[in-house]
C-alpha cells in the first residue's frame, strides 16, 4: 500500500468504528479520515474545514460516501464532487445499508465509481473493505497532483 | 296527395286548409244564390205570362162567343210586341184552333186535351188558360214562352257570382298568407328553438312565448321542460365536479400516503438495518478481539446474538420486498419464464452444497407480466422447494406449464417434506409458518410475497401437498396479461 488515504463520510458512530476497524484490518498503512456529514465532506474537499484542513487532495485514494447523510445527502456531495474540476477525478464509492434500486440508479447517473451495500454479516463487510482497499488503493491509478492542478 | 300531406310544410298546410274551405264556402254560396235566383226568375216569368194570358182571355171571350176571327187576330197580334212569347193559340169550346200568333201555322198548335203538359216543359214554358164569360168556359188560350231571357239572366248572374267569388278568393289568399303567421309563427319559432337546443346542447335558450292560448301554453311548457333539463344538467355537472374534486383529493391523499409509505420503507430499510449491523459487527469484533476472555457459554451467547440479528435482517429484507411488490407499478412484457427459472436455479445451486439436485424445467414457457416481480415470486417459490427438499437423498424439482383456457398454469413440484393440508389457509399469509425454526428456517414472508405478485398479475395460486410426499404449487397467470 502506497500511503494514499481513504476518506470515509459516515454519520453513524457505530458504523464509523466498524468501518475504520474493517479498513485497518485490510490496509494498516493507509490513513483513514472520518467525516460525519455531507456538509463536512464538502468543507473538507473544498478547503474550508477547520478540523481537517485538506493540504493535499491528491493524497486521497478513494472516498467512501454513505448515501444517507444528515443535512447534505451523499448523492448531493457526489454531485458537487463531479461538478468541480478540482475534485471530479476522485474515485467515489457509494455505500448504503439498503438496496434501494432508485439510489443505485441515481448514484451511477451522478457519476459514482462503485456502489456497495453494507451486509449485515460483519465478516462479509470486512471482506468487502479488503477488496475495496486493495482495488482502489493498489490496483487503481489516479492522476498525479500536477496534472490536476494544471487542469 | 294525402300521402304527401305529411311532408308539406306547416305554412302550406295552413294556407291550403284556409283556401280550400273558403273556396268551398264561396262555391256553395254562389250555387245556392244561383239556384234561388233561377227559381225567382221562373216564378216571375210564370206570373207575368199568367197576367198576360188573363188579360188576353178576358179580351178574347166576347170575340170567341161571336166567333169574330178578325177581332181575335187583332187581340193575338198584340202579343207580337212581347219577345218571349213563342206560340199563342186560341181554341173554341170544341177545341178547334180559332186563331194563332202571326207567322205561325195553325197546325203547329197542339191538340188540347186532358193529358196536355203545361208549365216548364223542355226548353219552353207552356200555359193553357180557359177563356170564360160569365163563369162559363167558352174556349181555351194556349201560350208558350221561350226561356232565352231567363237563361241570359242566369248566365249573367253565374258570371258575376263567379267573378265576385274569384275576387274574394284572391283577397283571401293575401289575407290567409298574413293570418297563417299568427298560428304558424309561434310553432315555427318553437321548432327552431328546439332544433338549436338539440344542436348546440345549450339549455339556456328559451322559446319566445306570446299569448295564453294553447300555443302560448305549449311554449311555456316547453320552456319549463328545458329549464328542468338545464337545472338537472347543472346538478349533474355539479355532482360530477364534486366527485372529481373528491377523487382528486383521494388521489392526492393516496399518493401522499404512498410517498409516506415509500419514505417509511426507505427509512425502515436504512434505519432498522443499521443497529442490526452494529449488533452483528460489534459481536464479531468482540469475538475476534476479546474471544479469549469468554468461556464457551459466552461465545454461544455471542453467536446467538449475531444469528438473531442476521435473522431479523432477513425479516426486514423480506418485508421490504413484500412492500415493494405491493406498491410498484406493473410493467407488462413478454417474459421468458424458462430462462428466468434457469437463472434462479443456477443461483440456488451456486449457494447450496447440501444434497445433489435434479431440476427439470419445461422449455419455451412464456408469460406476460412484470419480469422483476415474477423473478421475486419464482425466487421465493423455488427457494421454498429447495429448502424443504434439503433432507431428501436427492432433491427433485419439476417445473412444467400448461394452457388452461385463458390461463397459463405453471406448476412447481418438489419431493420435499410437504405440509399438512389442514393448514392450507395459513400458507399464503405473512408471518404464518407451517414449520418450526428448528425444522426449517424462514421468515414467513416468502409465500405472502408470491401471493401478492400473482394477485397483482390478476392470477391465482394454489398448493397441494401430503406430509412427506412433496408439495406442488400452481401459479395461474392470464394469457393476455391484464384480464381479471
Amino acid at each position: 500500500m502506497d500511503g494514499h488515504s481513504i476518506l470515509v463520510v459516515e454519520d453513524n458512530p457505530d458504523d464509523q468504528v466498524l468501518t475504520v476497524r474493517a479498513l485497518k484490518s485490510a490496509s494498516e498503512n493507509s490513513p483513514v479520515i472520518v467525516l460525519e456529514d455531507g456538509q463536512e465532506a464538502l468543507d473538507f474537499l473544498f478547503g474550508n474545514h477547520a478540523r481537517h484542513p485538506c493540504k493535499d487532495l491528491d493524497s486521497l485514494g478513494v472516498v467512501l460516501l454513505d448515501v444517507k447523510l444528515p443535512r447534505v445527502s451523499g448523492l448531493e456531495v457526489l454531485k458537487s464532487i463531479r461538478s468541480s474540476p478540482l475534485t471530479n477525478w476522485l474515485p467515489v464509492v457509494m455505500v448504503t445499508s439498503s438496496d434501494e434500486p432508485a439510489d443505485l440508479l441515481e448514484a451511477y447517473r451522478l457519476g459514482a465509481n462503485s456502489f456497495i451495500t453494507k451486509p449485515i454479516n460483519y465478516r462479509e463487510f470486512t471482506e468487502q473493505m479488503k477488496l475495496l482497499a486493495r482495488y482502489w488503493l493498489v490496483v487503481n491509478k489516479v492522476p498525479k497532483a500536477g496534472a490536476v492542478r494544471s487542469y | 296527395m294525402i300521402g304527401r300531406w305529411r311532408y308539406w310544410r306547416l305554412k302550406t298546410k295552413l294556407l291550403f286548409l284556409t283556401l280550400f274551405t273558403s273556396a268551398l264556402g264561396i262555391a256553395l254560396v254562389c250555387a245556392s244564390l244561383i239556384f234561388v235566383e233561377n227559381q225567382n226568375y221562373r216564378r216571375q216569368l210564370e206570373s207575368e205570362l199568367h197576367v198576360i194570358a188573363g188579360i188576353l182571355a178576358e179580351q178574347s171571350a166576347a170575340a170567341l162567343v161571336f166567333e169574330d176571327n178578325e177581332q181575335l187576330n187583332s187581340i193575338i197580334s198584340s202579343l207580337d210586341r212581347i219577345e218571349t212569347i213563342q206560340q199563342a193559340c186560341v181554341y173554341n169550346q170544341q177545341g178547334n184552333v180559332m186563331t194563332s200568333l202571326a207567322g205561325m201555322d195553325k197546325r203547329e198548335c197542339p191538340v188540347v186535351n186532358q193529358q196536355m203538359e203545361v208549365g216548364f216543359v223542355d226548353e219552353v214554358y207552356r200555359l193553357l188558360m180557359p177563356v170564360t164569360l160569365d163563369n162559363e168556359v167558352v174556349g181555351q188560350l194556349f201560350l208558350t214562352s221561350h226561356l232565352e231571357v231567363l237563361r241570359g239572366h242566369i248566365r249573367t248572374f253565374v258570371f258575376v257570382a263567379t267573378g265576385i267569388g274569384a275576387v274574394i278568393l284572391v283577397a283571401l289568399v293575401f289575407l290567409a298568407l298574413r293570418l297563417q303567421r299568427i298560428v304558424s309563427e309561434p310553432i315555427l319559432k318553437l321548432s327552431k328553438t328546439a332544433e338549436r337546443i338539440a344542436q348546440d346542447h345549450d339549455y339556456s335558450i328559451r322559446a319566445p312565448v306570446s299569448g295564453t292560448d294553447e300555443l302560448g301554453r305549449l311554449g311555456n311548457t316547453f320552456n319549463d321542460m328545458i329549464g328542468t333539463i338545464q337545472q338537472q344538467n347543472r346538478r349533474i355537472l355539479e355532482s360530477h365536479d364534486s366527485l372529481e374534486r373528491i377523487v382528486d383529493a383521494r388521489t392526492s391523499e393516496l399518493s401522499m400516503a404512498n410517498r409516506e409509505l415509500e419514505a417509511f420503507s426507505y427509512s425502515v430499510s436504512h434505519d432498522l438495518r443499521q443497529p442490526l449491523r452494529a449488533v452483528e459487527g460489534f459481536g464479531q469484533a468482540l469475538e475476534e478481539d476479546c474471544g479469549d476472555q469468554l468461556n464457551e457459554a459466552g461465545k454461544d451467547y455471542l453467536r446467538r446474538i449475531r444469528a438473531a440479528s442476521v435473522r431479523m435482517a432477513g425479516l426486514i429484507d423480506g418485508l421490504l420486498v413484500l412492500s415493494r411488490v405491493s406498491r410498484q407499478p406493473i410493467e407488462n412484457q413478454t417474459v421468458d419464464l424458462t430462462q428466468l427459472l434457469q437463472e434462479i436455479t443456477d443461483e440456488l445451486e451456486d449457494i447450496s452444497d447440501d444434497v445433489p439436485s435434479e431440476v427439470h424445467i419445461q422449455q419455451g414457457i412464456r408469460v406476460i407480466g412484470d419480469s422483476r416481480m415474477l423473478r421475486v415470486a419464482f425466487q421465493n417459490l423455488l427457494a421454498n422447494a429447495w429448502k424443504y427438499s434439503a433432507r431428501e437423498e436427492k432433491r427433485i424439482i419439476d417445473i412444467s406449464a400448461r394452457k388452461e383456457g385463458r390461463w397459463i398454469a405453471i406448476e412447481v413440484r418438489d419431493n420435499g417434506v410437504g405440509f399438512d393440508m389442514r393448514y392450507i389457509d395459513k400458507l399464503f399469509v405473512a408471518f404464518n409458518r407451517l414449520h418450526t425454526p428448528s425444522e426449517f428456517g424462514g421468515t414467513g414472508i416468502g409465500l405472502a410475497t408470491v401471493y401478492r405478485v400473482v394477485r397483482r398479475h390478476h392470477g391465482e395460486i394454489s398448493a397441494t401437498s401430503k406430509v412427506g410426499e412433496g408439495a406442488s404449487f400452481v401459479v395461474k397467470l392470464p394469457v393476455s396479461g391484464d384480464q381479471g
